[in-house]
């Protein structure tokens, strides 16, 4: 809502500059989010009366003016617009002034005659897009006067938010109303005064609510005479200033009443209405309508309208129709001051993809028992303004259920609620500035009545609010909660998380954080077919339309971003959910959380030092053994289509699989635009929670010196070593402590068929160990894997 | 003889001064001082002095292997010295050169802030609990006083997945859940993801907050008030302030809009908060009766306060990020900025 500051004090005294006022207003839950002058720096321009005005000797198309600008002296001025004539008052630029455009206004000779100044358009000094011609002002202003000062232009513009629930501040007479309740001043409420015919209304016209659930009231005035025009300028530089476009004088004082009083009005051309009455009712299947932006609706059956004997003219509390708009043809009027349902205008409104100031208001709700103020202010206007003749009374259909709330309010509630004590007499000072009545029912319990303007305040609480925000905030102590000797912390769930985060960030990965949602293909790019996510209804892009099945979609996606951003090394590592669950989705899907990491391109960052070698399987296998230890595990072969089908393992713990790695499938990367290799993870944490709360139990540091035997092999080439490995610990029986794979060589003079394979064994026992005891155990691991591997000792 | 003994003397202190590495005073030494040396041999010949000469010849042998034994010696550390000084010398390595890069991983700027965050509440005895994202339109709506058609609905474009389900657009539905799972004292803070149909410079389609609630008998605004001024002051610094300002959230009343005095110009006025000297980071107030009602407490006897604020946005603020798109981009240039 723009708020004029020279505008607001027509309502209410204002005893503040306009940024206190902002201040004040922000401070009492009207958001001012910005200030803004109205017209820009307008000074060296005057108000003038063009004295003589006579045509250019040597150009036809301009004329020389003589200008009077009182004090300041007359002046010669060269104008070329069509519209200068003698006699008007116009506004002048004169030597030193600087236009919102930006021209500097110097003395000059054009085309041999002197000009010593300007005379301007609206558009020429910020005030509209107006190039028709010069401004030409009201004849009752002084000429030598400053314009910014005669015309008021010297105001300041107030953007203030309202909050949804504040309707009633959607109105000038709203905020002067919360004003007044800041200063303890008084609230100044307009003339509604008017003159009437001897005819009553309901002799020329009539109005059948047909719908009175969707319209709890209709007040309708008839008016005949109307001298269309344009209204005065006042009134235009506040529309202006509102942030609307003047019209003319019968749409402007409908705007402007709607602006004063946060109620909207429309006016009906009387004599394009056929029939000469109103029917309000829901629009019937098929129905059309031309609205006053010139576009046809298609009007569906719960949309509410304003119809005349045949069709619908109006949307209700959205928008008039072209049909029955108010033109310079018009003569009478039928002008509706009308209560819509907030919800019927809402649909309507986002059905049509149409607002309007209009259904900005009605949507959160306005008072139906405003529609006679407005309805009688716009009448006071029009007869002032346009020299209306008035029908005596009002059409008022009021369906309308009215019985103001009362709230009791125990002054102790205050207290419990803010932690403060606010006196008696500044809590029923407070709510009376506000408008609601207050009556001591018994010591320390207040009874309430809420005024009707504010639908909003129903419970104790609200009316604690409404003392606490003018009271202020700031007056609240600061206190902490009464120790209730809770402990903090956080489920396993998080802790995990949190340690999961520590080991990576120390094994040199860096989080990333990716969108839960992704393309909804994703499965299939990673060759996960028929596995169909979670689809949203109303996706901004099909990059973000179904959540994920895996954290991988979106690190192979940042992946791709660095290597295209010349990067040569990422490691990165995400913990987030997943959101899987039976398609339709009937009830929550399960969120998973789950691990991923990714590698690609350079093991180490560029360095002197360190070899350039790229990241393989083995530095992903290497961190995962550090991140997820215990004997509950069970490392195997995978084969997951997502990976490469001979470089990947799988992690099983209670029988199920809970980590695939490996390398990423070519062809999946592909998919993602990713070059190179790639080695991911995928680690179902949700199903491994347990392992990360194992308490390590000590062991006795041995007392006897271990003995260390290397032992090599040559094997098959294709020989895995885990075997080797799990046969060589049964073989090593209880003296076997460790057995440590330290080479593994191919090439001369290995046979090419083969490889060596090299192993450290550590035998450990209560005593020291002899060779007589190591030497047979050594033997029993030689020929135990050649029996059963063909492995033979180098 | 005895000037034998002297020359001797002369001799070997002679190459010992002469000796220039350790390894040519030691064969210095074995050649005077050895067991065949020439002080050794000379010392055998004592036999060929008359009788009453021989302890003082022998006296005077000693005297002088006892001398130069020190002389010796005192060379030896003045020559092993040099020679390590030497050595070290030769050994100086570029210590310009970098370091074997040990690579840096770090921690997203989101979790750093949940993460400081949860560690100041949990401090005051806070419990972080989790909710769903994917969440019925009850618990993200209804149960907070927003009706179906409320303009609330409005201030939030929420992404639904059916008509029931939708990607909570605010972390608030933690709330009605922990307060049907459990009786008061509540004490929470919960942090999560959450979702609004909206993408710029400043808006994210998905994004985090952080929900605290207190629940208790006497629990007040004053209480809110200094449970988010102890808050900021840790997480932002002793001398950052908090105002309030009232506002609307339908799932509280009284409600208050919380600002801190702009850690970027100390309230002075920049362009970061617009020259007001306040920057918006949460929203608050006292829980709704209607919310306490739902389920199933009596809002005349208990009271709570609660608020959520966008993690984002602190973190934007703390560490001077100015696209939002940047934090979901993973640009590793960006990632490694995060080191603690």
């Amino acid at each position: 809502m723009l708020v004029s500051y020279k505008w607001l004090q027509d309502y209410v005294h204002v005893p503040w500059e306009p940024e206190e006022l902002a201040h004040r207003l922000t401070m009492a839950g009207l958001e001012v989010e910005g200030i803004t002058p109205f017209a820009q720096d307008l000074s060296h321009v005057y108000v003038g009366v063009v004295k003589a005005c006579h045509k250019h000797p040597a150009a036809d198309t301009l004329k020389v003016c003589s200008v009077d600008v009182g004090e300041h002296g007359t002046f010669s001025i060269v104008c070329g617009a069509p519209n200068v004539a003698a006699g008007q008052t116009v506004a002048v630029a004169l030597q030193g002034a600087k236009l919102p455009g930006g021209l500097e206004i110097q003395p000059t000779e054009i085309r041999g005659e002197v000009s010593q100044g300007m005379i301007c358009s609206q558009a020429e000094l910020g005030l509209g897009d107006d190039h028709q011609g010069i401004w030409v002002l009201p004849e009752s202003l002084r000429p030598g006067a400053p314009l910014a000062e005669a015309l008021d232009l010297d105001d300041v513009i107030l953007d203030v938010s309202i909050y949804a629930n504040r309707p009633d501040c959607m109105s000038m007479i709203g905020i002067a109303r919360e004003v007044a309740a800041l200063t303890g001043g008084e609230l100044k409420m307009p003339p509604i005064d008017y003159s009437e015919l001897e005819t009553p209304i309901a002799e020329k016209t009539a109005v059948n609510v047909e719908n009175s659930d969707l319209c709890p009231r209709y007040t309708a005035a008839l008016l005949e005479g109307v001298q269309l025009g344009e209204s005065p300028l006042w009134m235009q530089l506040r529309l202006k200033a509102a942030g609307m476009r003047p019209i003319n004088n019968v749409v402007d004082i409908t705007n402007y009443v709607m602006l004063e009083t946060g109620q909207p009005l429309h006016a009906f051309d009387y004599e394009r209405l056929a029939g000469g009455r109103l029917v309000i009712r829901t629009a019937r299947s098929g129905e059309e309508m031309e609205t006053l932006d010139d576009v046809r609706r298609k009007l569906s059956p719960d949309m509410l309208v304003i119809a005349d004997g045949d069709k619908p003219q109006c949307i209700a509390g959205v928008m008039g129709g072209r049909e029955s708009e108010v033109t310079e043809e018009t003569k009478a009027i039928l002008l509706e001051t009308a209560n819509f349902s907030p919800l019927s205008v809402r649909r309507t409104s986002r059905a049509l993809g149409l607002s309007s100031e209009s259904s900005a208001r009605f949507e959160k709700g306005i008072d139906p028992s405003g529609t006679m103020f407005a309805s009688k202010r716009a009448l006071h206007l029009l007869q002032q303004l346009a020299q209306a003749k008035i029908y005596a009374g009002h059409l008022d259909i009021d369906a309308s259920e009215r019985k103001p709330a009362v709230i009791d309010l125990p002054l102790a509630e205050i207290e419990r609620l803010l932690g403060a004590a606010v006196p008696e007499q500044t809590c029923i000072k407070i709510l009376e500035s506000l408008e609601f009545k207050v009556e001591e029912k018994e010591p320390g319990l207040l009874k309430v009545t809420v005024p009707s303007h504010r639908t909003d305040v129903k419970l104790a609480a609200d009316l604690v609010e409404e003392v606490v925000r003018i009271w202020g905030l700031e007056n609240v102590p600061s206190t902490l909660p009464a120790d209730t000797s809770s402990s903090g912390g956080q489920s396993r769930r998080l802790d995990v998380a949190d340690y999961v985060r520590e080991v990576l960030v120390g094994a040199g990965l860096q989080e990333a954080l990716s969108y839960s949602f992704g393309r909804e293909d994703n499965n299939d790019r990673l060759l996960r077919f028929d596995q169909p996510m979670i689809k949203l209804q109303n996706p901004i892009s099909e990059d973000l339309a179904a959540l994920r099945h895996s954290l991988l979609p979106g690190l192979l996606t940042a992946v791709g971003l660095n290597a295209s951003r010349q990067q040569n090394r990422v490691a990165l590592f995400e913990i987030g959910a997943n959101y899987l669950g039976d398609l339709p989705l009937e009830t929550q899907p399960r969120e998973e959380m789950q691990l991923c990491l990714v590698l690609w391109g350079q093991r180490n960052p560029m360095n002197w030092g360190l070899p350039e070698e790229a990241y393989d399987f083995y530095d992903l296998k290497g961190i995962l053994e550090l991140l997820l230890p215990g004997e509950q595990l069970v490392w195997a072969k995978g084969s997951n289509a997502t990976y490469h089908p001979g470089r990947q393992g799988s992690i099983m713990y209670q029988g199920s699989e809970a980590v695939v790695f490996g390398e990423v499938h070519p062809a999946v990367l592909r998919n993602f635009k990713v070059p190179g290799r790639v080695y991911a993870a995928e680690v179902q944490l949700e199903k491994i929670l347990d392992l990360f709360t194992v308490t390590p139990m000590f062991r006795s540091l041995p007392k006897f010196p271990a003995v260390d035997r290397d032992l090599a092999f040559v094997v098959d080439r294709d020989q895995e070593a885990g075997a080797l490995i799990e046969h060589l610990k049964e073989l090593g029986g209880e003296l076997l402590q460790e057995v440590t794979l330290f080479d593994v060589y191919e090439g001369k003079p290995i046979p090419a068929d083969k490889k060596s394979v090299a192993f450290s064994l550590r035998f450990q026992a209560d005593r020291t160990l002899t060779d007589e005891e190591i030497t047979p155990v050594l033997e029993r691991c030689v020929s135990g894997l050649g029996a059963k591997f063909g492995a033979e000792i180098r | 003889m005895q000037d034998q003994v002297k020359t001797i003397r002369e001799q070997a202190l002679a190459a010992c001064r002469q000796a220039e590495t350790v390894q040519e005073l030691n064969e210095a030494r074995v050649k005077f001082l050895g067991k065949k040396g020439e002080l050794t041999l000379i010392l055998r010949k004592t036999g060929q002095l008359p009788k009453e000469e021989r302890p003082q010849f022998g006296k005077l042998v000693n005297e002088v292997r006892d001398e130069l034994e020190l002389v010796w010696d005192q060379r030896e550390e003045e020559l092993s010295r040099a020679e390590e000084e030497r050595r070290l010398l030769a050994e100086s390595l570029d210590t310009t050169l970098p370091g074997r890069t040990v690579a840096r991983g770090t921690v997203h700027p989101v979790s750093r802030i949940i993460a400081e965050t949860k560690r100041i509440f949990m401090q005051m005895g806070y419990q972080v609990v989790e909710g769903p994202e994917v969440e019925w339109d009850y618990y993200n709506f209804e149960a907070l006083n927003i009706p179906p058609d409320h303009p609330a609905r409005d201030m939030q474009d929420t992404f639904f997945i059916t008509e029931k389900l939708l990607l909570r657009s605010q972390t608030s539905p933690v709330q009605i859940h922990t307060m049907e799972r459990q009786q008061p004292p509540i004490r929470i803070v919960a942090p999560g993801k959450v979702y609004r149909a909206d993408s710029d410079v400043t808006h994210s389609p998905m994004f985090h907050q952080i929900e605290g609630l207190v629940v208790d008998e006497g629990i007040t605004l004053a209480d809110l008030k200094g449970t988010l001024q102890l808050f900021v002051q840790r997480m932002f610094g002793p001398d950052v302030k908090i105002r309030l300002r009232p506002s609307y959230f339908p799932f509280t009343e009284p409600s208050a809009e919380v600002d801190v005095s702009c850690i970027i110009c100390s309230g002075t006025g920049c362009r970061v908060c617009k020259d007001t000297g306040w920057l918006e980071i949460l929203g608050s107030g006292m829980v709704h009766p209607q919310v306490l009602k739902q389920v199933g407490y009596d809002p005349g006897k208990v009271s709570g306060f609660a608020f959520g604020m966008g993690i984002e946005r602190i973190a934007m603020l703390k560490y001077g990020i100015n696209d939002i798109r940047l934090l979901f981009e993973n640009d590793v240039r960006f990632l490694e900025q995060f080191t603690s």
